[in-house]
């Protein structure tokens, strides 16, 4: 039947029709290199600055980054004041003595390595009121985290919030024996711990919130982030640090169009997304494209714990679960088995005789939890 | 006086129905002898001049169909002639000065023997006197008329013999008995002329004295009456179809509306023209012609979404009978809506729009269907790759009522179950249409047209999601004529769309999307004709609007979708309009009008209030405001203009300016540059304002070479305001606050088309050009975010340059060819440039908003007409289309895009047509 119907012109010619034809399509503006200026971090007025100078990748390119090295950075006050930059890595440049006053305005200076100039709009340091409280509960299977902040002088309207959630885990065998120098032998206590570990992850998502359409510039309940029942982030303890800035209207509105901006991109059928203006500029071609806005602030901080015994009781949360093979020291293989370090012993068998007669085993990921986090505590740890 | 009594006799006998066909018998006939064998009537005519005082006129036509064979003895001519035509279809007339007439059907001259017969002794007979003498009561003028050669006589004498008198009446088809619509009909000296309306009605305001009045129409034969005007009166005329000139365009009746018209910015299509443009499917595709038209352009290949002159596809208002279409398209759009068979013409107005007309801000597109045929039953249809059409009309009562009935369906869900690839088998494709009409005389005064449109669409991409949409349109007219100079539509007209999406596959998500959009509407139009320099239109309208914005139901136990529904917007819309055409001179006319509509947006329904100063967005809802039933959420209004006047230099050319204020109270959202199935319509109310678009236009017109090429240059500058453009990342289905992703934007655009066209001759069709830019700018702070730096930027739809040539050449009576050509700019893309990493996350960097464009568009169709022979005694007419859509096979882009795979992105052009795609496709007509 099949060979019939491909024999069916018509067939063909439908097949023709509608099969069209997909071409890889790459405009010659694309193939020139896109390497633009890219400006990260903020005028942090309640400790250390960190600006970080990065250039565009071409949309088909791999690899890292590339850091615009060796520049001068400095930031000046409408009053002509100056705080200078020292590059700390490959395109991360820091002050720490910079001291800059909420209510004033400062602008950022950066003069590439190249030659070509870059000057910021003078932004006002907006004061960053207190977070409030960070709250959370467990509704519908999953834990939604909110924070709440407000403003008394009603002046701060619009917030950004970044937050890093760090969250202990384990590996799901504990294992009791180590495999060294061609031996298996036990664990012992100063050894590296491999079952409990840390594991910490940055906000990516823009978390915007404003209160301009309130009578009072309060920010209640603003859900930040929810984790899933049976994510690995709850299954033993969570902190989440939220991290708190005022931002102007004009910022506001870049970091909400910045959100908006989807990835799916350019079709017929996608919204428009839409170019960022930044108020950075180059001196000397105010047509250059520069992509950042810089703004200045207060940082405000608040750490909170979520901890899994807090969590409902009926909740099943994430549990690990690894099976286990076994080698035996008869079969002349341990050696083979355990020399490349992909898989990890986990215990001793044991038979009639008091000397283990085989170990089982497991996959390196099940055992050893350090291959995804980090097995030393943090210092806030509770 | 005798005279007059005498003739008013004969008059009398003629309208009892005696001597229709009967000949001038009083005169000494000439007795011939002779034989013929297998004698071409040709010869035959050679023979008989030569021999006798004879004179014959006739059409070729019968010189290839007749053949003489008989045998005569002393007999008187009309004996021998009958003899001739018997059976052949044909009648003859011998006047008394010697002159034979053969005319088809109906011999010429039923009265003129009867005005002769008084007059035979004045062999002085001037054309003048023959006027002064007999006439027909009034009544009797308002039978259908077909002979060019008799004198009709237009009201009483009596009256003065100078000053206007009118003359109105309706042009219908001699051989189905249906309204001829933009027919001209004028007459030489003084040059005073008009254009047949939608029903085939005109009125004239003549000299007194005798006339000979032309008529010519688009694919029928030119013709013309001899008239003396007396006083107001009817004249109801039957035209011949030219069956020649089936596939051929014959814009005679155009030929010189382009100089002598005031209408600018109009164009007119014939279902004829409209044929013989080439399509991807084999299918006549009414809208897709429409696209080749200066100043019409569309962003994609499978998309029948129009841009009228920078304006975006929600701004044409799109009349089926003056019922809106809210979705012309079938499958995608890769189908109009509409069956050619059924459709009589279409009319485009691109400026100068007719106060009539109101609520969409760039054009309308009113589609005519055809009437059905009051005296026989006949029928047409066709055979394609896709899709196949048939259409049947007829006499329910002969010449009083008819019916036509026409539908169409595809087939292609039955081909993609053939296709041996899983994702085309698990496809579905099907639409079909139906269109019917009755139109009913109830007599002389009063017209009723009843028709219903259906049209249904359901596909199935990949066994995952299946769309269906419909559109279901009625209306209802009564064409009243109160006298010559004043009639009366009265209308009223429902449209419903609506769709629905549902997404079965997947259990989690499965969920049904439904849209709908209800309008009713009544509207009574006049149409008043004072006197010869002034012609009144006056009316008004009213709509009633109920939306369904959007339902979401779940569809499975077991899905997550929640359901939701958004709040129903109902509002009415009423206009009253009022316009005047006054001819001051032959040279110099000018047209004024005004329309003022209301809009009021009504509950029930719990809306949003927006701080002030800020741009909407969740963030900035200050209030919920409830409204009852009925009750008035917002109202808007305002005066609409209508102004356009025209110059005349000489006969061969004229200027043209117009200036037209329009408003919009309906919006389209589109999440796409197309229009697409998922689109919805979206009331204005209190927190989404109307659209007012303003637009002025030059036109310079001139016809060479006999009026048989027409050149027409016309430029226009647009503003637009209040038309909606997106916010970044609209979203646009099931949205509670819809206000919070679109901004009021402005628009301008400007631009020229020229046209070349010929009309007639073996080699005719166009070639335009068009220069137009359309530019957008969003730089309102209060409103959205600012794009582009708050400067202009180019809309979606701006493709700067467009060249379009139709050209067909007519090799012989049944076959012609046509070879089409277009090219236009590519639109407006904006492209992502460059990607980086922003300390957390890879984020990519876009160019400015359209900013760049996509490869230019190219296409050369080609297609071939082959018709059967023109025989007209034949029981059905059938002809081929051989076509060959996309010739060079250019892969013209449909769409980009871009796709994030393994850490890069990579751009993709994807064309639909990207091949040569022949077609066939059979006609056929009885």
């Amino acid at each position: 039947m099949k060979t019939r119907s491909w024999k069916n012109p018509l067939v063909w010619l439908l097949l023709m029709l509608l099969n069209g034809c997909v071409e890889p399509y790459f405009p010659e503006v694309l193939e020139s290199s896109n390497t633009y200026l890219v400006v990260n971090g903020f005028l942090n007025a309640s400790g250390p600055t960190t600006i970080q100078l990065l250039r565009t990748q071409n949309l088909n390119e791999n690899g890292q980054p590339p850091a615009e090295t060796q520049a001068k950075v400095s930031v000046e006050s409408e009053s002509k004041e100056q705080f200078n930059f020292i590059e700390t890595a490959k395109g991360v440049y820091m002050s720490y003595n910079m001291q800059l006053t909420p209510g004033k305005k400062y602008r950022l200076l950066i003069r590439t390595i190249k030659g070509k100039e870059y000057a910021s709009e003078f932004v006002e340091v907006k004061k960053t009121p207190a977070i409030d409280q960070i709250t959370w509960r467990p509704v519908n299977e999953e834990v939604q985290i909110f924070v709440n902040t407000h403003d008394e002088s009603n002046n701060t309207r619009y917030y950004r919030w970044e937050y890093e959630q760090t969250w202990q885990f384990k590996a799901a065998l504990y294992s009791t024996i180590k495999y060294e120098n061609g031996a298996v032998s036990q664990r012992e206590p100063n050894d590296k711990p491999i079952f409990t570990c840390w594991r910490s992850e940055s906000s990516t998502a823009i978390e915007l919130g404003s209160s301009i359409k309130l009578s009072s510039d309060v920010i209640s309940n603003y859900k930040l982030l929810t984790l899933p029942r049976a994510s690995e982030k709850i299954a033993v303890k969570n902190s989440i640090l939220v991290k708190q800035y005022a931002l102007s209207r004009e910022a506001y509105e870049y970091w909400e169009t910045l959100k908006k901006n989807t990835e799916s991109i350019g079709t017929l059928f996608d919204p428009l997304p839409s170019q960022l203006t930044s108020n950075i500029r180059s001196l000397s071609d105010p047509n250059e494209p520069v992509i950042g806005f810089l703004t200045a602030a207060t940082m405000q901080q608040q750490r909170i714990f979520i901890d899994s015994k807090d969590l409902p009781a009926e909740w099943r949360l994430y549990y690990p679960s690894c099976s286990m093979d076994t080698v035996m020291i008869s079969s002349g293989q341990v050696n083979e088995r355990f020399a490349g370090g992909s898989v990890l012993p986990v215990d001793e068998v044991y038979g009639m005789s008091p000397d283990p007669i085989g170990y089982t085993y497991a996959p390196r990921s099940c055992v050893d939890c350090t291959l995804r986090g980090t097995n030393v505590k943090p210092a806030y740890w509770e | 006086m005798s005279q007059f009594y005498r003739s008013s006799l004969l008059s009398l006998l003629l309208y009892c129905g005696f001597s229709l066909a009967v000949i001038a018998q009083h005169t000494k006939e000439t007795l011939l002898s002779g034989t013929f064998r297998n004698v071409h009537f040709d010869a035959f005519v050679q023979r008989l001049e030569q021999e006798t005082p004879y004179k014959f006129y006739y059409e070729p036509a019968v010189a290839d169909s007749v053949v003489v064979n008989l045998e005569a003895d002393q007999q008187p001519l009309r004996k021998i002639l009958a003899q001739v035509f018997q059976g052949t279809g044909y009648a003859f007339a011998i006047s008394a000065d010697h002159r034979v007439f053969i005319t088809r059907h109906n011999p010429v001259m039923t009265s003129l023997p009867g005005s002769f017969l008084i007059q035979q002794d004045e062999q002085a007979k001037g054309n003048s006197q023959l006027a002064n003498n007999g006439f027909l009561p009034q009544q009797e003028s308002s039978k259908k008329t077909t002979s060019e050669l008799k004198l009709y006589e237009i009201g009483s004498p009596g009256g003065g013999k100078s000053g206007n008198a009118n003359l109105a009446g309706t042009l219908r088809d001699a051989r189905t008995g249906e309204a001829i619509i933009g027919a001209h009909v004028y007459i030489e000296s003084p040059t005073i002329g008009t254009a047949s309306d939608q029903y085939g009605y005109f009125s004239l305001s003549l000299p007194l004295g005798r006339h000979e009045l032309h008529i010519r129409a688009i694919g029928l034969k030119n013709t013309r009456r001899q008239i003396v005007m007396h006083s107001d009166g009817k004249l109801n005329i039957e035209i011949e179809e030219d069956i020649r000139s089936l596939k051929e365009v014959v814009v005679e009746a155009e030929k010189d509306r382009n100089v002598t018209g005031l209408q600018m910015g109009m164009e007119r299509l014939d279902i004829r023209t409209i044929k013989q443009v080439p399509t991807a499917f084999g299918e006549t595709d009414i809208l897709r012609v429409v696209l080749t038209l200066p100043g019409v352009k569309s962003v994609g290949e499978g998309s029948t979404g129009m841009n009228v002159r920078g304006g975006s596809t929600d701004q044409n208002l799109i009349l089926l009978n003056d019922a809106t279409i809210y979705n012309p398209s079938h499958l995608f759009g890769f189908f109009s809506a509409f069956n050619p068979d059924v459709i009589k013409s279409v009319e485009l107005y691109k400026s100068a729009i007719p106060a009539r007309y109101g609520g969409r801000l760039s054009s309308v597109l009113e589609v005519s269907t055809r009437e059905g045929n009051k005296k026989q039953f006949s029928g047409a249809g066709g055979i394609g790759l896709l899709t196949s059409r048939l259409t049947l009309e007829g006499p329910i009562v002969k010449n009083k009522t008819s019916i036509l009935v026409g539908g169409r369906s595809t087939y292609s869900d039955w081909l993609l179950k053939q296709i041996p690839v899983k994702s085309f088998r698990n496809s579905e494709a099907s639409f079909y249409d139906l269109n019917t009409q009755i139109s009913h005389e109830i007599d002389d005064k009063n017209n009723i047209y009843l028709t219903g449109y259906l049209s249904k669409d359901r596909f199935k991409l990949d066994a995952d999601t299946l769309y269906r949409f419909q559109n279901q349109n009625a209306s209802l007219k009564w064409k009243h004529n109160f006298h010559n100079r004043l009639y009366s539509v009265a209308t009223a007209t429902r449209s419903h769309y609506s769709y629905d999406i549902s997404n079965e596959e997947n259990t989690a998500n499965a969920a049904t999307m439904e849209f709908g959009i209800d309008q009713s509407g009544v509207q009574v139009d006049f149409n008043y004709f004072p006197d010869s320099k002034h012609t009144l239109d006056f009316g008004g309208s009213s709509i009633y609007y109920q939306v369904n914005p959007g339902n979401l139901t779940r569809n499975h136990p077991e899905s997550a979708i929640k359901d939701d529904k958004l709040q129903p917007e109902k509002a009415v819309e009423s206009a009253l309009y009022i316009s005047d055409r006054f001819d001051i001179s032959q040279r110099f006319s000018v047209s004024a009008g005004l329309r003022y509509s209301v809009f009021n947006a009504l509950g029930a329904k719990d809306v949003f209030s927006y701080a002030p100063g800020v741009p909407k967005s969740v963030n900035t809802i200050t209030d919920t405001l409830s409204y009852g039933s009925g009750e008035r959420i917002a109202t808007y209004h305002g005066p609409e203009f209508r102004l356009s006047a025209r110059y005349g230099f000489g006969n061969n050319s004229s200027v043209k300016v117009s200036f037209n204020r329009l408003r919009q109270y309906v919006h389209m959202l589109s999440n796409t540059a197309t229009m697409a199935p998922t689109d919805t319509w979206k009331l204005s109310d209190n927190n989404i304002k109307p659209q007012v678009g303003d637009q002025v236009a030059l036109g310079y017109y001139r016809n060479l070479r006999a009026n048989t090429i027409e050149f027409s240059a016309e430029a226009y500058y647009k503003w637009m305001r209040d038309f909606l453009d997106y916010r970044s990342g609209a979203n646009i289905i099931m949205n509670h606050h819809i206000e919070t992703d679109v901004a009021n934007a402005e628009g301008k655009a400007y631009g020229v088309e020229v046209m070349l066209k010929k009309a007639t001759g073996k080699l005719n069709g166009w070639i335009s050009y068009t220069y137009s830019r359309t530019l957008t700018r969003l730089n309102d702070p209060t409103v959205s975010e600012i794009i582009n730096r708050g400067e202009w930027y180019a809309s979606n739809f701006d493709k700067p340059h467009d060249l379009t040539m139709i050209s067909n050449y007519r090799f012989s009576q049944r076959f012609s060819t046509s070879l089409n050509f277009t090219y236009s700019t590519g639109r407006p893309i904006t492209l992502p440039l460059a990607k980086y990493y922003d300390g957390s996350t890879y984020r990519i960097m876009y160019s400015d908003r359209n900013q760049y464009r996509i490869p230019d568009y190219y296409r050369v169709d080609f297609a071939m007409n082959i018709e059967g022979n023109h025989r007209v005694q034949k029981l059905a007419h059938s002809s081929w289309t051989v076509a060959v859509y996309n010739l060079t096979g250019r892969r013209n882009p449909y769409s980009i895009y871009f796709k994030s795979q393994n850490g890069k992105i990579a751009g993709y052009k994807m064309s639909i047509f990207g091949q040569p795609i022949p077609t066939v496709t059979y006609n056929f007509k009885f």
